[in-house]
């Protein structure tokens, strides 16, 4: 059995190759017999001893073949000759039927003419086959004696132990690399560590917050997209990167983990730069849970509004503030606006003069990352739709009655979705290595943390320079997180055999950003595309990207029905959830371990 | 695994069981007449002496059969095809080697012999046959797993091959419309006919019988039926009806060649039983069973549709390495007739979208199946015999407006595209197990689960799989060969005289010519079809 002794190659091609010689037999014997060959070499004339060898030599090439195809077979004569057989007869197809007649300068026409004269060659084929089906199971049989017949035990000890900690684009896309590149490696061990069990497709959260998607619908479970991977749900407490292991909170194993490698992928949380009331009274968009609470607080307000009688306090129900005019602020608002829009025809005494959408932004412009005109687009649609715009603005503090701004003006609300800041996790802060002044990790070109050996980073928590911009680093999107993985996966296995490492290059392809409503802007390359077609755009490739088939189903299931059904507005929670002005410690608690999974 | 038990539960058994199957072989060869040939061996005249001969043989290959199949898998529905595929082999080693080796100085590899040694071939799958169910039942009993049959796999048997025979009785009618012929006419016209429902019973029954527990998918089901078919048409075509109709047993060339359009007819019955048989096990299995572990599997929503891209893919690849023969016997125009055009290119690209969808349906009935290159190969070229049977010789001409025509000589003109497909299939197979084997390769185990799904697949090796492969493509390569050399040309209008691949409607300008000319046509401008040695535009080697 192959497999009891591990997969070698050269072993194969050496037993099948001795199979084929033994095989050999069956053309040498017609040979003897007839003073012709059933085989393909049979030019006239040759002198016999040469065309035996010949014979010989071919049967140990189509042995060693046959050795390196078909190494799998399990001890069975049976099954080794029928595959033989089987084997042998592909060969009369291919040799007698296609390549010697191109060999004499003729097109093969595989006519019945052909098939019949080549039936001498049929039978020396096929008996061929079946002597070196049943020879190479006794050769193997032979050379595995004493292997025990067992399948290798998982994970052997001894190969490098390779450590991802973070879930996210960049950790999963390092995991799945890491996978195909050491394929062949049964001893290698690849061992993920993250909070949540799933893979967030974050470019649609703003969606499940405008109840537009399933929560699940969006979020691959890390177990179905890794299957070699070990995966284990647990905070992380610390990494000591002198001995080279982490250690784990109450939730994973108590022993310290040792690794050979370690991938730093651990995303980033949001950054209140200490603003007062904002940790305690904003919503932000890290996560699933941040996203369903959204929801519930938004239908939850709604639900009060319609029976509030002070219309001022209705007013300040029924105002939404976003801080932040970058991709996911501006998705945020427009996705409220559309939310509450939908669904505003259930609540009848809400009326549309009550409903108010502002979005906060520190800069002159939304989208800076956009292209001016596509951005002044974007603004100039979703003004049209009623959302206000307060730029060069900044939030100093947030009550739960209010958001106050920095001028000193004060916005009566009692939602604040925070979008405009984001740190490294935190437990880099313990790390004795080189970090920028956000707190991210700088790596060099090949995504090696310097000063601390066998240590990568990858995605939000790492700064990562600009192979294309010289003193520029890469930004925090996704399309980066996964081609940096794919990329420190490479680099990881590259050191591991001693080969040369690869630096990180890649341009940003586009960008896409939904304006709610089918509406949307893009920009690839240069090319910008705006309207229907962009929000097209939007959703395919959205729904191209998002990891695992099933869930795109369910997405491309979830569009469709919204296309026909308004949204839904059932909701656990019994009103909103920042009416007195404190969240539980459910809340905050959950919230606080999905932030750290990034 | 030791040499005691190779002899005490191969050997032995297997011997005894040889004896039942010479006793099966030399009724039979009595029958033909043929015992005094084989007491010619030991220079005798008597019948009893030749029956003795055939006797002592069949115990030391029942012997050699016993030690062979030991470590297999020991369930009658297992051991049946290694029986059939033992019982071909020994055709080649036997008849058509050794014996004239012994008797003239050298072997009879040419394709006379083969026909002249025709009814040997069916002798010695009978006996194969008969060998492998006798050892089934009176072989070793500790390691056999004896699935009981109960009422409902019987029933459910029956219930898929009177549906099964409700198709036989439709396809055999209409070749027996087409070809005239009154020896078929008991089967057909009406599809319920006389005996239709009579052999659909039994074969049904048989099949639940020989597998009350089918362990395999819709996939390896499929081609378990085909072969379950062949069986059945040596059994049923060429054997029991002949005997009902007093023509004694039909196993000489011509009788078979007469026969031949049952083949396929029977070929397709098989597989439409086994895989209704399936299905309504799985049914029964699926409301009246609660077993859980049994469902571990992902469902098709999951991996299935990503099976189907990989086997579109292969399909892809494999449609383009049949291309290559259908570029070379200039079949594409033909298949372009099924859209209504007729340029090459229009033939292309149907034949891609034909090839990308059986591909698809290859990935999602052999999703998991493939072990190794070697069963990759195995149910990728079994796969592709499947639809050289349903495809250009039963659904193409039925899209081009003719009632499909499974005459020997038909076949002897499409063994080009019998290449083709089986080339299509192999690549297919190779293609999609490579797609499938990216992540996690077979031979790894991560995890506990992973060794159980990988001791599982490796079962698959220790079933009778791997003489499903051999034997179809045995049955594929050989008797279409043998069966039509020699034969006359195809009827006037048809496959020979069109140099094509025979279909079309009719009229000069469905017919194509073949780029080589007219001699590297099909059929011989003479009286029979030319398959001597040295024919023509061959690159094969010869037999002096």
């Amino acid at each position: 059995m192959n497999a009891a002794a591990g997969y070698s190659i050269r072993r194969d091609l050496r037993n099948g190759a001795i199979a084929g010689l033994v095989a050999a037999v069956v053309p040498v014997l017609s040979l003897a017999i007839h003073g012709g060959t059933s085989m393909p070499i049979s030019e006239g004339g040759a002198w016999p001893l040469a065309l035996a060898a010949a014979q010989l030599l071919l049967g140990a090439v189509l042995g060693a073949a046959y050795g390196a195809l078909f190494s799998g077979q399990p001890d069975s004569s049976a099954a080794g000759l029928s595959t033989g057989l089987l084997y042998g007869l592909l060969w009369w197809i291919l040799g007698p039927l296609t390549l010697v007649p191109l060999a004499r300068g003729r097109i093969p026409g595989w006519s019945l003419e052909e098939a019949a004269a080549a039936f001498p060659s049929l039978i020396a084929y096929l008996l061929y086959g079946a002597a070196l089906g049943g020879a190479f199971d006794l050769v193997t049989r032979a050379a595995a004696r004493g292997h025990p017949d067992v399948p290798p035990a998982p994970s052997p000890a001894g190969g490098p132990h390779i450590v991802i900690l973070g879930g996210g684009f960049g950790g999963v896309s390092a995991a799945q690399r890491l996978e195909r590149l050491l394929a062949r490696d049964h001893t290698a061990r690849i061992t993920l560590i993250s909070q949540s069990n799933y893979l967030l497709f974050t470019p649609m959260l703003a969606e499940v917050a405008a109840s537009g998607l399933e929560p699940q619908h969006i979020s691959a479970p890390v177990r179905a997209a890794l299957e070699r991977t070990e995966f284990l749900r647990a905070d992380v407490e610390k990494i000591d990167t002198a001995a080279q292991v982490i250690w784990l909170g109450a939730s994973g194993p108590a022993d310290p983990i040792h690794y050979d490698q370690l991938i730093l992928a651990l995303g980033s949380i949001p950054n209140f730069h200490g603003l007062p009331g904002l940790e305690a009274c904003a919503f932000t968009l890290k996560s699933l849970d941040d996203a369903t609470r959204l929801r519930s607080h938004v239908i939850g307000l709604l639900e009060r509004a319609d029976v509030e009688p002070d219309p001022a306090e209705r007013r300040r129900q029924l105002t939404f503030v976003v801080a932040g005019g970058g991709f996911a602020g501006t998705e945020m608002i427009a996705e409220l606006r559309d939310l509450v829009h939908s669904v505003r025809r259930f609540y009848r005494r809400v009326r549309s003069d009550d409903l108010r959408f502002v979005l906060v932004h520190a800069g002159a412009r939304i989208l800076p990352e956009l292209n001016p005109a596509l951005a002044a687009y974007a603004q100039r649609k979703l003004e049209v739709r009623g959302i206000e715009f307060v730029l060069n603005a900044r939030i100093a503090a947030a009550r739960p009655d209010a958001v106050v701004l920095t001028q000193g003006e004060e916005l009566p609300a009692r939602t604040i979705v925070w979008t405009a800041g984001n740190q490294p996790h935190p437990l880099l802060r313990g790390l004795p290595v080189e970090k920028n002044g956000g707190g991210a990790v700088i790596v060099d070109r090949t995504l090696r943390v310097p000063g601390a050996s066998n240590v990568w980073a990858v995605g939000d928590c790492a700064q990562v320079p600009d192979a294309y911009r010289e003193g520029g680093v890469c930004p925090p999107t996704a399309q980066h997180a996964i081609r940096e993985g794919t990329v420190a996966a490479d680099n990881v296995v590259a050191e591991l055999h001693g080969n040369p490492l690869r630096s990180f290059r890649f341009r940003t392809i586009g960008v896409l950003v939904a304006l709610g409503h089918r509406t949307a802007v893009a920009e690839f390359r240069g090319v910008k595309f705006s309207g229907v077609l962009a929000w097209f755009m939007w959703r395919t490739v959205y729904l191209a990207k998002l990891p695992g088939l099933e869930k795109k189903v369910r997405v491309a299931l979830d569009w469709t029905l919204d296309l026909f059904f308004p949204r839904d507005i059932a909701v656990a929670a019994a009103g909103p959830i920042l009416v007195d002005g404190r969240r539980g410690t459910e809340h905050t608690g959950a919230h606080a371990a999905e932030r750290s999974s990034r | 695994m030791s040499r005691s038990y190779i002899l005490h539960r191969g050997a032995l058994p297997g011997a005894a069981a040889g004896a039942v199957g010479g006793l099966a072989l030399g009724a039979a060869m009595h029958q033909m007449g043929m015992l005094l040939t084989v007491a010619s061996l030991i220079r005798s005249a008597s019948v009893e002496a030749g029956f003795a001969v055939i006797v002592f043989i069949a115990v030391i290959l029942g012997a050699g059969f016993g030690m062979l199949v030991c470590r297999q898998r020991l369930e009658t529905g297992e051991m049946l095809f290694w029986g059939l595929t033992y019982g071909a082999l020994w055709w080649f080693l036997g008849p058509l080697t050794l014996a004239p080796l012994l008797q003239q100085g050298g072997a009879a590899w040419t394709i006379g012999s083969a026909q002249a040694s025709f009814s040997s071939l069916l002798g010695l799958l009978w006996y194969g046959a008969v060998t492998a169910l006798a050892y089934a039942a009176i072989g070793p009993r500790v390691s056999r797993e004896r699935a009981r049959v109960t009422a409902g796999t019987f029933v459910g048997g029956m219930l898929a091959g009177l549906a099964g025979a409700w198709l036989l009785g439709g396809l055999v009618g209409a070749q027996a419309r087409w070809l005239g012929d009154a020896r078929l006419g008991h089967l057909s016209p009406h599809p319920m006919g006389p005996l239709l429902p009579e052999i659909g019973i039994l074969a049904g029954g048989a099949f639940a019988l020989l597998y009350p527990r089918l362990r395999d998918g819709t996939g390896p089901t499929l081609i378990r039926g085909t072969a379950f078919g062949f069986f059945c048409w040596i059994v049923g075509a060429l054997t029991v009806l002949p005997e009902i109709e007093g023509m004694g047993l039909a196993w000489s060339l011509d009788a078979a060649r007469g026969r031949f359009p049952l083949l396929p007819a029977f070929l397709l019955f098989g597989a439409v039983v086994a895989v209704l048989y399936r299905w309504l096990t799985a049914a029964a299995a699926l409301l009246f069973l609660d077993n859980i572990e049994a469902r571990d599997e992902e469902g098709v929503g999951t991996r299935g549709l990503r099976a189907v891209g990989r086997g579109a893919l292969g399909g892809l690849i494999g449609g383009l390495v049949f291309t290559i023969i259908m570029v070379r016997i200039g079949v594409l125009p033909i298949i372009g007739q099924i859209v209504g055009a007729s340029s090459p290119w229009s033939g292309f690209i149907v034949h891609l979208v034909i090839a990308n969808i059986i591909g698809a349906t290859f990935g999602l009935l052999f999703l998991g199946r493939s072990v190794d290159i070697g069963s990759a190969v195995g149910w990728g070229v079994s796969y592709g015999f499947f639809w050289w049977i349903l495809g250009p010789l039963t659904l193409l001409p039925i899209l081009l407006g003719t009632a499909p025509r499974w005459t020997a000589d038909v076949a002897g003109a499409l063994i080009p595209s019998l290449v083709g497909h089986l080339a299509y299939g192999a690549a297919l197979g190779v293609t999609f197990y490579l797609l499938e084997a990216r992540h996690n390769p077979w031979w790894i185990s991560h995890s506990e689960a992973d060794s159980i799904r990988v001791e599982r697949r490796r079962e698959q090796v220790l079933t009778s799989a791997p003489a499903l492969w051999a034997l179809v493509i045995v049955v594929a390569l050989t008797l279409p060969v043998v069966l039509t050399c020699g034969m006359p040309p195809a009827p006037s209008g048809y496959s020979m005289s069109s140099r094509g691949t025979g279909y079309g409607r009719d009229g000069p300008d469905t017919r194509l010519q073949l780029p080589g000319g007219p001699s590297t046509a099909y059929g011989s401008a003479g009286g029979t079809t030319s398959c001597g040695q040295g024919a023509p535009g061959s690159g094969a080697p010869h037999q002096p």
